[in-house]
């Protein structure tokens, strides 16, 4: 799905966490939001995902105004920082939980919603965790499952935030490939928030350096390597 | 088109005002009804025939006799009650030993049992006509239907709040601080009164409130053990049901909002103490 | 390789912190509830039975349990809501309701007992108002039931308060994102996460029901079979200078306490294995 963001601004109060950014996803790109914390770029991912909303401004899924659509109407696949996968509920049922909740008329079977799940969790590779509690798995397990919660939804985008924050370095090289795999695998629009430049570089298609609520480059990341369009990115991207 | 001025967000997160307002009025309904009605209720009763009648029931004898039987028992169960809190949390903070989970369990157990059952366990073991009670009664010192039966009875049921407080507190300040005073050579007082004691203070404090409040009001326990004879071992509350049962409404009302104030002022004093020291007390509270 | 009884520590103070703790604990509450115990086992088994297996005794027992339930039930709805309105809303007036919540504990129950029977007897401010659609409370066990709900009230608040403030808003915002109504998140998601520490509350509040004499008292009417409740039997018992029947009555309840001591430390347990905290 292509995302289009057109003069969003957003203000918390009397400061301004975004001076109106604007911003053209292709559909079925991957893309990095980087930047500094307080930079705006968590802020624009909530807004994206229907979770904040704009002070003005516009975003339009497929050339459709969306501004105006609740959280739940989005269908956005958000995978959260702290994953905040629901603890009193096993892998399986956190997965399912979408499903389950949507309403009779539109809720696949038991059978139906039991065969997707079990896809999902081949899909991120661990495939006998099903019956597990979070507080049982390791830290790049949680990060595979809010994945798959996430993608259970038939998400028309994935939206994730600092998806690999959490994680030692050693796990979050795995994941990095595990996540490149699942978004060719199913061709949805992806963008991530980082504050780790080498993850953005290594692993997006399109890098949106951010900085005080404005964004400072858009471009591959060669061509911001190659020619930074600000002293900020210069920086940034050396450091 | 749709301008972003016009759409009513609402966070993801939120009820919708309608619901929250519901809940909110529910809430001040049930708590004007619950509890605020019969706050208002013991001053009202105790005001009906004017402030003069009510002061003037408060210097009757009665009233008197019980009010310094009352602050007389709660001055010598209180200060026991800390030290025994304070002891048993220096005990199960600072030392490892096999059961301390089962030790905490029987500290406990006074908020589990009813006020009755524990002055009925003191009238068993202290009675007149149980071995020690017989034998301490033949020597003229009578326990149950006397201050020191009271006494006990006020102990068992205040006997967990100064330790409850206290042990979670001194868990979660560990045991450096006394480690390293101990190795810079001070004397275990030493390290008790200059380093654990100004740690625990507001704690100590929060917990012995809360005790004095519920020493001062015992009912259940001091009616069981105290015999209730006038001027002798009746206690605030135990005097104000004689009065409310001889019909005497204002007397016993006034003794109440004596009752009253008190637990106004102990709520009063907590919120302060949580506002201004919420760090240092305990973060989950067992009553 | 048995671990020692007690570890070697290089701070001061064993023998006396645990010479004073051991002393006091033993002389206050273990030597009184050996005591009953004692005198149970004197009593014998078939003696307590006899004495308990009254109509009399069976009534006030089973309605001290049956009003405590209801009162406890009422306090886990309202507790709960009083919990989440507190935590999560902030309007005018928040501060004293939630100091309000600790008044139960503070007041004394005799002070609560004649309040509440001033204001529920068919004369006082709510009991006249009650009178006219010929609802009697004070002297019935809906008074009871209104003791019994005004002492129990602080327990569910005060345990699920501090759940609510730990709980993430990012769980509540991804089951958002995952198509879930705000219905469907409290039903589903919020209520099981304090489903633990509401249980807690419960108990505790039963707990303390059931054992509680001085707020009810007043306003129960105490009549024979209808509304006189457990502990005061113990009491008439004692009065009658019926040593042997009060403590088998007391013995009952003290069982009634432990088991409902020991269903609150299995709801703590299962809910620590299964989701990690309480």
């Amino acid at each position: 799905m292509h995302i289009e963001i057109d003069e969003i601004s957003k203000a918390f109060g009397t400061t301004a966490a975004l001076h109106p950014v604007s911003l053209s996803i292709p559909s079925g790109a991957l893309v990095a939001l980087l930047g500094p914390s307080g930079s705006g770029k968590t802020t624009l991912l909530r807004i994206l995902g229907g979770l904040e909303f704009p002070t003005s401004g516009r975003v339009l899924f497929d050339g459709q105004d969306a501004t105006g659509l609740t959280v739940q109407e989005r269908r956005a696949g958000f995978v959260f920082q702290s994953y905040a996968l629901f603890r009193h509920m096993t892998v399986f049922e956190n997965i399912a939980y979408g499903l389950n909740a949507r309403p009779r008329a539109t809720r696949p079977t038991k059978a139906e919603i039991a065969r997707r799940v079990t896809k999902l969790l081949e899909l991120i590779q661990l495939p006998d965790i099903g019956a597990r509690y979070p507080s049982q798995l390791s830290g790049g397990q949680r990060q595979r499952v809010a994945l798959a919660r996430a993608l259970a939804i038939e998400p028309r985008m994935l939206l994730l935030d600092e998806p690999f924050g959490a994680l030692d370095a050693k796990v979050r090289k795995e994941l990095r490939q595990g996540l490149r795999d699942i978004h060719d695998t199913t061709g949805l629009t992806t963008v991530f928030v980082t504050h780790d430049q080498e993850e953005a570089m290594e692993l997006a298609d399109l890098v949106v350096v951010m900085s005080m609520g404005r964004i400072e480059q858009i471009g591959k990341p060669a061509d911001i390597r190659a020619r930074p369009a600000t002293p900020f990115v210069k920086e940034f991207i050396t450091a | 088109m749709s301008d972003t001025g016009q759409i009513r967000f609402r966070a993801a997160t939120e009820e919708p005002p309608a619901t929250r307002w519901t809940l909110i009025g529910l809430a001040f309904a049930g708590l004007a009804i619950l509890v605020f009605a019969p706050l208002i209720a013991v001053f009202v009763e105790a005001l009906a025939e004017g402030a003069i009648e009510a002061v003037r029931s408060l210097a009757s004898p009665d009233a008197r006799d019980a009010i310094r039987l009352t602050l007389t028992i709660a001055a010598i169960s209180v200060p026991l009650n800390a030290l025994f809190g304070v002891a048993a949390a220096w005990f199960i903070t600072k030392f490892d030993f096999r059961g301390k989970a089962f030790l905490i369990t029987l500290i406990d157990l006074p908020f589990s049992v009813s006020p009755v059952v524990a002055g009925l366990c003191i009238v068993l073991m202290f009675g007149a006509n149980s071995a020690i009670g017989g034998w301490l009664v033949a020597q003229g010192y009578p326990i149950v239907f006397a201050m020191p039966g009271i006494i006990l009875a006020t102990m068992f049921v205040t006997f967990p709040f100064v330790a409850r407080e206290l042990i979670p507190v001194m868990i979660e300040q560990g045991r450096a601080e006394e480690e390293a005073a101990l190795t810079l050579g001070a004397s275990g007082w030493r390290v008790f009164w200059t380093v654990t004691l100004p740690n625990i203070r507001w704690a100590l404090l929060y917990g012995v409130l809360l005790c004095n409040a519920r020493a001062m009001g015992e009912f259940g326990a001091v009616a069981v053990v105290s015999g209730k004879i006038r001027g002798e071992t009746a206690t605030i509350p135990t005097t104000i049901e004689m009065l409310y049962q001889e019909y005497l409404s204002v007397a016993a009302f006034s003794l109440a909002a004596v009752l009253t104030l008190l637990a106004l002022l102990t709520l009063l004093l907590k919120t302060l103490l949580e506002l201004r020291h919420a760090d240092q007390l305990a973060a989950n509270h067992r009553h | 390789m048995s671990k020692p009884l007690i570890h070697r520590s290089p701070m001061p103070g064993l023998g006396l912190s645990m010479g004073i703790t051991l002393t006091m604990l033993s002389l206050v509450v273990l030597l009184p509830i050996g005591a009953l115990l004692l005198k149970g086992a004197n009593y014998g088994l078939a003696g307590i039975w006899e004495t308990v297996n009254r109509e009399r005794v069976w009534s006030a027992l089973f309605l001290s349990f049956r009003l405590s339930l209801f009162a406890a039930l009422f306090n886990l709805i309202f507790g709960v809501m009083l919990a989440w309105v507190l935590v999560r809303y902030r309007f005018p007036g928040r501060r004293i309701l939630d100091a309000a919540v600790d008044l139960p504990f503070a007041l004394p129950t005799a002070v609560a007992g004649i309040s509440l029977t001033a204001l529920y007897a068919p004369n006082g401010a709510f009991g006249s108002l009650a009178a006219e659609i010929g609802w009697k409370i004070a002297y019935t066990q809906w008074g009871i039931f209104i003791a019994l709900v005004f002492v129990g009230l602080p327990f569910v608040t005060r345990t699920v308060q501090p759940v609510v403030e730990e709980i993430e808003r990012e769980v509540e915002e991804a089951s958002a994102t995952l198509g879930a109504s705000r219905m469907h998140t409290i039903r589903h998601v919020i209520l099981p996460m304090l489903m633990p520490a509401a249980l807690t509350g419960f108990a505790l509040a039963l707990a303390r029901a059931v054992g509680e004499y001085g707020s009810v008292i007043f306003i129960a009417g105490n009549i024979p079979l209808v509304t006189e409740i457990a502990p005061l039997l113990i009491i008439i018992q004692l009065e009658e200078f019926n040593y042997d029947a009060a403590a088998a009555i007391g013995i009952a309840m003290l069982l009634i306490s432990f088991a409902m001591l020991l269903v609150i430390n299995l709801i703590q347990v299962w809910s620590r294995r299964r989701i990690g905290y309480v």
